[in-house]
């Protein structure tokens, strides 16, 4: 084991558990383990929303993607980048007016029903679950490679961690491990492309002449096609990622922990200019990889792209970067599952036990025993998923975590919001459509039906990688069908919701309205 | 309700709809201009003679930073608008 690995790797670990030691003092009530009392400012809840959405799959998998297939891998940043534009336009300011902790809460505003609750909160813990898995199994990956530490040990230390943060110190701990995340991954990004682009003398033609050496593919690299052949492939990825991120729980809750709707703009404006930052940055790094290591060296030592990063710190600044990038990789990795693990919890806890099981009638000390439960429960069940997982590749989970959320939560949340002759009923029919479509699709098409290395030996039934051009349009019918076909609602209270989520007034006993 | 609140929503919407039109337009027509005209999108630009596809992918990250700001501010303008007469 190479002590400065270890080294790096503990001093992320104990300070992140400082950290848990001092939220943990003060999540004594249910809204600070919820959602931080709304205590936090937006540039602090920029940053932590920064830290929950740039995933490992991000940090390693993007910068391997633009080193081995060029455009096509940067696509995928644009995808992510844009997608903060749909939240903000349409849904960040009316989630944070009706939502008190939990999506079930937004949707309950219009629709108070305990089946409406149920469903949200079943969407959210599957879209956090199935989130999760890939980023534990890539956890155990990375701690294999660095410390050479057995897969499951790697996996229960990451599974434990996660569920640590969340039990003891609740949105408090993992709103500063996700900035102190943001923090560490940018600063050591920047560095990183510092150094690469001082390799090539600051010169940018020399970089691009080097990139065309460094590929087979010559000067053809730059030209899009070299992971999707089909050009609707990537308009339904474009799709999925743009509508993806408007139905993310573990980043939609992060809405209720600033104070106000101003809040929540700072938050989503200071998030947009992180994450675009980070992955301009990433795309330099990406061309760097190919230009300094080769494609064919990449390629033998793994095809999928995924230790880029790791091997390029490595050809550049040697053991001591090469940890750094590591410890990064590492802390990027438990703030995204902190944020998934308190996304689930909150549904469970606060949507399922509370409002559904106890009636809302349990009390402020039940509440809190509960999540804290609900959190060790979801660390447990997640970890052991990902225990069972070693062998199979989950990476499309990812992919498919924005297809199910683009497709079920995102309709019903839209909807919800904008459309007066939406019912409870196309609420429901939506959001069934939507999942059960995009599961089946997936199911169907080539990441699991696939004769070569697919979970199913078969030629796939759907040609498409990414079916979210199918599901999320199939979501938006079913949810306008049902909604056509069911009892219309009067159109003044959808009048008040309207003003109540669009500008935050509500009319009094008096009729008078109030912001 | 009253007439103000309707005016406001009506301002608020007219500027989603705006906002949010333009900027999809401008996401939407990087995949779409890869499936219609993919010669044209794919000749080289002033910027290192890089292919114009990839000038219009990196333009998306400012086009973003721009958008959410734009918004940013006349939002907040609207709702210092909505406070004052409220005080009023």
């Amino acid at each position: 084991m190479n002590p400065t690995y270890f080294l790096f790797l503990l001093y992320i670990i104990v300070c992140t558990l400082i950290i848990t030691y001092w939220a943990a003092k003060r999540t004594k009530t249910t809204p600070r383990f919820y959602v931080a009392a709304g205590k936090l400012t937006g540039y602090q809840n920029g940053m932590a929303i920064a830290g929950d959405f740039i995933s490992a799959a991000s940090f390693l998998g993007i910068i391997g993607m633009v080193a081995l297939r060029g455009y096509d891998g940067f696509l995928y940043s644009i995808g992510f980048l844009v997608s903060y534009i749909v939240v903000l336009f349409l849904i960040a300011e009316p989630i944070h007016r009706l939502g008190k902790y939990s999506l079930g809460d937004v949707v309950c505003a219009r629709f108070p029903d305990r089946n409406m609750r149920l469903m949200m909160a079943l969407g959210t813990v599957i879209i956090s679950i199935f989130y999760m898995i890939p980023q534990l199994v890539a956890s155990g990956f990375l701690l294999r490679l660095l410390l050479n530490l057995d897969y499951s040990f790697s996996v229960l230390i990451v599974g434990i961690l996660m569920t640590i943060y969340v039990v003891t110190g609740g949105m408090i701990a993992t709103s500063w491990v996700q900035i102190v995340k943001t923090v560490l991954l940018m600063s050591g990004t920047f560095l990183l492309t510092l150094i690469v682009f001082s390799h090539f003398n600051w010169n940018v033609e020399y970089l691009i002449e080097k990139v065309k050496e460094g590929t087979p593919f010559g000067k053809d690299f730059f030209l899009p096609g070299h992971l999707f052949a089909n050009p609707v492939e990537f308009l339904s990825l474009q799709l999925s990622l743009v509508l993806g991120t408007a139905g993310l729980p573990h980043i939609l809750i992060r809405l209720f922990t600033v104070r106000n709707t101003f809040q929540v703009r700072r938050s989503l404006i200071s998030s947009t200019w992180i994450i675009g930052s980070f992955y301009s940055m990433t795309l330099l790094l990406g061309f760097g990889t190919v230009a300094l290591l080769g494609h064919e060296q990449l390629n033998a030592l793994d095809p999928t792209g995924n230790i880029a990063a790791p091997l390029l710190a490595y050809t550049v600044g040697g053991d001591f970067l090469l940890a750094f990038i590591a410890a990064i990789a590492f802390t990027t990795i438990i703030a995204v599952v902190a944020g998934l693990v308190i996304a689930a919890t909150t549904a469970f806890s606060h949507d399922i036990v509370h409002h559904i099981w106890k009636k809302g009638r349990s009390t402020e000390k039940e509440q809190l025993r509960a999540a804290r439960l609900s959190a060790l429960a979801i660390g447990m069940i997640s970890t052991l998923f990902a225990l069972s997982l070693e062998t199979i590749n989950v990476t499309f989970l990812v992919s498919i975590t924005f297809i199910v959320a683009a497709s079920s939560i995102f309709p019903v949340l839209l909807l919800t919001i904008y459309w007066k002759r939406f019912t409870k009923i196309g609420a429901f029919t939506g959001f069934a459509t939507g999942l059960l479509s995009s599961l089946l699709l997936v199911i169907f098409g080539p990441h699991v039906m696939n004769p070569i290395d697919g979970w199913i030996r078969e030629e796939p039934l759907f040609s498409l990688y990414n079916p979210g051009i199918i599901s999320i349009p199939l979501g938006f019918c079913g949810a306008i069908a049902g909604s056509l076909l069911s009892r219309k609602r009067s159109a003044n209270e959808f009048e008040r919701f309207f003003a109540r989520a669009q500008l935050g007034v509500d009319a009094g006993r008096d009729g008078k309205w109030k912001v | 309700m009253e007439r103000n609140i309707e005016l406001y929503l009506r301002k608020r919407k007219r500027m989603q709809i705006i906002l949010l039109s333009i900027s999809l337009l401008f996401y939407f027509l990087l995949p779409l201009s890869l499936i219609f005209i993919p010669d044209v999108m794919n000749q080289p630009s002033f910027f290192y003679k890089m292919p114009r596809t990839w000038l219009y992918a990196i333009l998306q990250i400012p086009m973003t930073w721009v958008f959410v700001g734009i918004y940013h501010i006349m939002v907040t303008r609207l709702e210092r608008l909505m406070r004052k007469e409220e005080l009023q």
